[in-house]
């Protein structure tokens, strides 16, 4: 493995760390501060394309090293989609199969990815009629094949895995502390199992204990695949209120606008989960007008087509002949 | 337990653990989600189709006796039997299976309290893809008990004249006409509202968030004091397609004990759909 030529001997070695970060980025013409140096952490300049190769990778080597996997036994795990297609890479790319578990409403680029990545797919419909005790549709089915199924199936559980947290600890924390050169003063995050913000923030926290943590999520009744309102948060065992300074809620459409401002005017090709984080730090950014932020930008917009065409319909116009 | 008026109706998880392999106690399990059984279910459940196996396949309607004896003996359940039913979505399809079972005189039927998300969630609840190989029995059904079921005319003249309180259970979204369906679903209705005179109760207002039906004061606080149900006075439960309806049923006819309970299975599907039938929103 060489970094600096980037020569590697498989795919594993590309998987980010320390000594081999996601890159950092400087905000120029979307910054509202310019005495706030404000930078874009680009996840999905990761192998298979987004934030979760931290937390896919830490959980599955996690389950190796205990013996929970070979022999006919692979994975089962509810996901929006870029777990998935992380876990499918990796498992299939190490000889195990993965069995993903996605509600109806994921778009359709990334069910078909799952499939190229290697999954098998299993599609529930998720909002029925949201009730208590329910739980997510895609959770409780995936759990029912671990539990039924256990000769086949592990479920290494993104929001309750402890190594989900771990990965960033390990590694975005490091990273973002390097990069900047421990002048940070402002993390952005998003919140889906929110491994990545309590990971970076517990990691940077004990660095630098006034650092803010700013979190943002999309208002109730979201269209922002990988993100989960705080109505929504209960599931994931790893939200830890106490590291986050602002939790920002913000009307979800922002998120497509404001990614599509960030494709047009920065050359960043971000999906919409970083638009919605743009958007929290701008706001901030104006109230606090002096620091060094970073924002970690989950993925880019690829995935996200059929989305952004929903949500910004102008973008159809002028396609066909 | 808490108070119900029919605690034998009810059983917990830790009582189905303990009894299973029971010769004498059939489990059943009936989801909205057709998937759910096949991914696993209770060692033991058979599973039924609400889709292809609780209704008629020709017209609109529950299945027949004949069909009723022949799923019910066929699954190796005798009239004598213990007959044990959960779901998923908080027993919402189970309850209706419930509905049908005491419709068509099954002496004892009850629901497993929390369904199966709450036996999946507890560690100790084993789970199978194998399933049961049940020796078909003889079963006769009793003929249809219509004191339980409503239909058109009856819910017509229970809105005209007030005798009778209308429970309308499905979404505030539904009940207000803002939308006719939950998102995703296929059966709907040419109009969106309520009938006239019903109190709009999501059924999901007498359950716990561990997914277990609240205790008996608790219940009679929502039911009777925050939202008038009147207990003098008969009532009939609706939604869509008749399932929610029996889970509110269950709350009304067993849980608090009101007399004269009827589940309005045609529900919104049906009355949504009548030409001329009057309607709020
Ligand atoms: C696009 C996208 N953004 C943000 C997140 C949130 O990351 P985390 O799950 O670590 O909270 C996810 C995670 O699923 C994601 O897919």
């Amino acid at each position: 493995m060489n970094h600096q030529l980037r020569v590697y001997n498989d795919i594993f070695e590309m998987l980010p760390s320390e000594e081999n970060p996601s890159p950092l980025v400087r905000i120029n013409r979307l910054n509202p501060a310019p005495e706030f140096a404000l930078y874009a952490k680009l996840e999905w300049m990761n192998p298979f394309g987004s934030v979760k190769d931290r937390a896919a990778w830490a959980m599955l080597r996690d389950l190796e090293e205990r013996g929970e996997l070979g022999n006919g036994r692979g994975l089962v795990e509810p996901t929006s989609g870029n777990t998935g297609i992380s876990l499918a890479a990796l498992a299939r790319a190490r000889g195990y199969h993965l069995r993903a578990v996605v509600p109806n409403k994921v778009p359709l680029e990334k069910k078909i990815l799952l499939k190229i990545a290697g999954a098998e797919l299993d599609v529930v419909s998720d909002e029925l009629c949201p009730a208590p005790g329910l739980g997510d549709g895609s959770i409780n089915l995936a759990k029912t094949h671990a539990k039924a199924s256990s000769h086949r199936y592990v479920m290494p559980n993104q929001y309750e895995n402890e190594k989900n947290v771990e990965a960033h600890l390990r590694t975005t924390g490091p990273e973002i502390w390097r990069q900047t050169e421990g002048r940070i003063t402002h993390l952005f995050v998003s919140l889906g199992t929110c491994g990545t913000a309590t990971g970076t923030a517990r990691f940077l926290r004990g660095q630098n204990p006034r650092l803010k943590v700013i979190a943002v999520q999309p208002t109730e009744g979201h269209d922002v695949p990988g993100l989960r309102n705080l109505s929504q948060l209960d599931v994931s065992r790893l939200f830890d209120r106490s590291l986050i300074d602002d939790l920002l809620e913000i009307d979800y459409k922002l998120a497509y606008t404001r990614a599509l401002e960030l494709c047009q005017t920065e050359g960043l090709l971000a999906g919409p989960s970083s638009g919605l984080i743009l958007e929290g730090a701008r706001r901030i950014l104006e109230r606090d007008r002096a620091g060094l932020g970073v924002m970690i930008f989950s993925d880019n917009v690829f995935k996200y087509t059929a989305n952004m065409v929903k949500h910004i319909p102008a973008l159809a116009a002028g396609t066909q002949a | 337990m808490a108070n119900y008026a029919h605690p034998e109706v009810l059983v917990e998880t830790d009582w189905v653990k303990n009894n299973l392999g029971n010769p004498g106690i059939k489990l059943v399990e009936i989801d909205v989600d057709t998937k759910a059984y096949d991914a696993g279910h209770v060692p033991g459940a058979v599973g039924f189709n609400w889709q292809t196996q609780l209704q008629d396949p020709v017209r609109r309607d529950i299945l027949t006796q004949d069909a009723f004896d022949k799923l019910v003996g066929g699954a190796g359940i005798s009239p004598a039997d213990t007959v044990v039913i959960y779901g998923d979505n908080n027993n919402w399809f189970a309850a209706y299976g419930f509905w049908l079972f005491k419709l068509y005189g099954h002496k004892d039927a009850r629901l497993m309290n929390g369904g199966r998300v709450k036996w999946l969630n507890e560690a100790d609840k084993p789970l199978t893809t194998e399933r049961p190989n049940p020796t078909p029995v003889a079963y006769k059904a009793a003929a249809p008990n219509n004191a339980l079921r409503a239909l058109v005319p009856e819910v017509l003249e229970a809105s005209r004249t007030g005798k009778c309180n209308l429970v309308d259970v499905r979404s505030p979204d539904e009940f207000t006409g803002r939308v006719i369906a939950p998102s995703g679903m296929s059966e709907t209705a040419q109009r969106g509202g309520h009938i006239p005179g019903a109190k709009s109760i999501p059924w999901n207002t007498a359950v716990q968030p561990s997914g277990a039906f609240k205790t008996a004061d608790e219940l009679r606080a929502i039911y009777l004091e925050q939202k008038g149900v009147d207990p003098k006075k008969p009532a009939i439960a609706y939604c869509r397609i008749g399932e929610r309806s029996s889970h509110t049923w269950f709350v009304l006819k067993y849980l608090l004990g009101f007399d004269q309970v009827k589940n309005y299975d045609g529900s919104w599907t049906e009355y949504g759909n009548l030409i001329g039938a009057p309607i709020e929103k």
